[in-house]
């Protein structure tokens, strides 16, 4: 709990936080207000245009959660912050907890900008709103979405430990290799993760057959995994700078 | 029970030996001093006393226990590694507060840390704006922030101005006196002198002495000014008797012999003797004549 309550004032004592998850809330509320508001109303169709914007924040998310670790190693302050811990995994818990919950913050502000902005404008032009329930249900994967990718990211920067290198190979494995389903046989490529942020979000496409919270649990055992497998090497691994 | 311990210490990388069987240990109520020039392995050492760094081989104990099964971390050792580690971003007072928040130790320690090392004014900066000596002092507060028993501190005097030394100096004396314990490395050698009882020197990874700063200086040839009125004539008598004879600045430096000798000498020379001071070989001098002794293979 401690070192959750550390985390939380590492993430909101730089900028960093702040212009991120800022700027992507601000361009969530251009997007979603000029498609909504500009676009012909034909082309908006259907409520997934509506929600939109969410490529950017998802990699925001991953980047965030990036650097929940890897600035400790760019600046050396990883040496200062195990010495209060020297097990070492119980930062990493922390760091888990503190990666979620700027998630689901994140992900709770979205809804409430492209809600209040985009639905209004929507439903103000004559759109038809899909019933309460399902909306519930998209904007609830949403934030589950957020907040697992924001561990996805700091699971990667343990592994990494390089931010650069880090944040390159966050993007290359969820985005680059998520063509990769479309050669693979079967249902594999269902639980490739970028494919799992789909069932997540209600966006099944073709004969998929994972439900949205079997895309969570994916999305979840994929991020959980990568968390653990950096927990191991951070426990392991020497700290020499 | 030693504070601090390491026994037969190895830590290799790749085909690199940082440290090589080294062997010492660190009593509380005094200020050891750590010395060894660039590359010789003090802040491996440091680092695997703090759990930092997995020792290849042999162990780093802490109050007689591995680093790593510290409980109270922040209250059993404070360290100041180096005065770069921290977010340029953050302030300095919210680099404390993580460490505080983590360690539950109450805000108010955070100002009082502050206030201790003259940063009050500058804690709401961002420590982009630091210079080096505020740095170092930031490092200071964030190993005191934990009153702890142990201190580790690689460097602290580097960049610090000479009021900030002589304050650091007096801050490492009071913590000694207090009875803590206190690891200080450091090439300032004119600074360790006045502030070291003790000396861990090594050099390449190995232990070349543990001693006492007064043994460890002592310990070298004592050189004898001398002054006197025929000093050439005292020159070919001391040389006779097999001491080496420089001329130094219209006097002589005599090694070799000691005092007694010279004077006796003297004496039945018939010389009369202006000035007889034996030369306290410096800290810097015996350091460097301890480095050269160790660089030829025994």
């Amino acid at each position: 709990m401690n070192l959750l309550a550390s985390e939380w004032i590492k993430l909101f004592s730089t900028r960093t936080t702040w212009v991120m998850v800022g700027l992507g809330l601000l361009c969530e509320g251009l997007f979603a207000g000029l498609l909504t508001g500009l676009a012909s109303f034909g082309d908006i169709g259907n409520i997934d245009e509506v929600i939109t914007g969410l490529g950017l924040l998802m990699t925001l998310m991953l980047v965030l959660g990036v650097l929940i670790i890897t600035t400790e190693f760019r600046h050396g302050t990883a040496s200062s912050t195990f010495l209060v811990a020297p097990r070492r995994w119980p930062v990493l818990i922390a760091k888990l907890g503190a990666g979620l919950l700027i998630g689901i913050l994140a992900g709770l502000l979205f809804v409430l900008v492209n809600g209040g902005l985009a639905l209004s404008i929507y439903s103000g032009r004559g759109g038809i709103l899909p019933p309460t329930s399902e909306l519930v249900e998209i904007y609830a994967g949403v934030v589950v979405s957020f907040a697992l990718l924001a561990a996805f990211g700091l699971g990667i920067g343990a592994i990494v430990r390089n931010q650069v290198g880090a944040i390159i190979a966050a993007i290359a494995v969820f985005f680059v290799i998520s063509g990769l389903p479309e050669l693979l046989p079967g249902t594999i490529g269902e639980y490739f993760p970028a494919q799992a942020v789909g069932s997540l979000h209600g966006r099944v496409e073709g004969d998929g057959t994972l439900t949205q919270v079997g895309g969570g649990l994916v999305l979840a055992a994929w991020s959980l995994g990568l968390v653990a497998i950096g927990t191991v090497l951070t426990v392991r691994r020497d700290l020499s700078e | 029970m030693p504070e601090l311990e390491v026994r037969n210490l190895t830590k290799r990388y790749g085909k690199t030996v940082a440290v090589d069987d080294l062997s010492f240990a660190v009593e509380a109520g005094r200020v050891t001093g750590f010395l060894g020039p660039n590359g010789a392995g003090k802040t491996t050492t440091m680092r695997a006393l703090l759990g930092l760094l997995r020792p290849s081989r042999g162990e780093a104990l802490v109050e007689g226990r591995p680093p790593v099964a510290m409980q109270a971390p922040l209250e059993t050792i404070g360290a100041a590694l180096e005065a770069t580690a921290f977010h340029p971003g953050r302030s300095g007072r919210n680099h404390l507060r993580c460490l505080a928040a983590a360690a539950k130790i109450p805000r108010s320690r955070v100002e009082e840390v502050l206030e201790l090392v003259e940063l009050s004014g500058a804690a709401k900066r961002r420590v982009k704006g630091y210079s080096l000596g505020m740095r170092q002092r930031l490092a200071l507060a964030a190993a005191l922030l934990g009153d702890p028993r142990i201190l580790i501190l690689d460097e602290p005097a580097n960049g610090l101005d000479p009021q900030g030394m002589r304050w650091l100096r007096d801050l490492l004396r009071a913590q000694a006196a207090e009875g803590r314990t206190v690891l200080v490395s450091s090439h300032v050698l004119s600074e360790v002198d006045q502030t070291a009882d003790e000396l861990v020197v090594i050099r390449n990874g190995k232990l070349v002495s543990h001693t006492t700063l007064a043994e460890f200086t002592s310990s070298g040839v004592v050189p004898s000014r001398v002054r006197a009125a025929d000093p050439e004539r005292l020159a070919t008598a001391l040389t006779a008797r097999g001491a080496s004879v420089e001329p130094d600045d219209g006097a002589l430096l005599v090694s070799g012999l000691g005092g007694k000798e010279i004077g006796e000498l003297a004496l039945a020379e018939q010389i009369a003797l202006h000035e007889l001071s034996p030369q306290r070989s410096s800290l810097e001098q015996r350091f460097l004549e301890v480095m050269d002794e160790k660089d030829e293979p025994a």
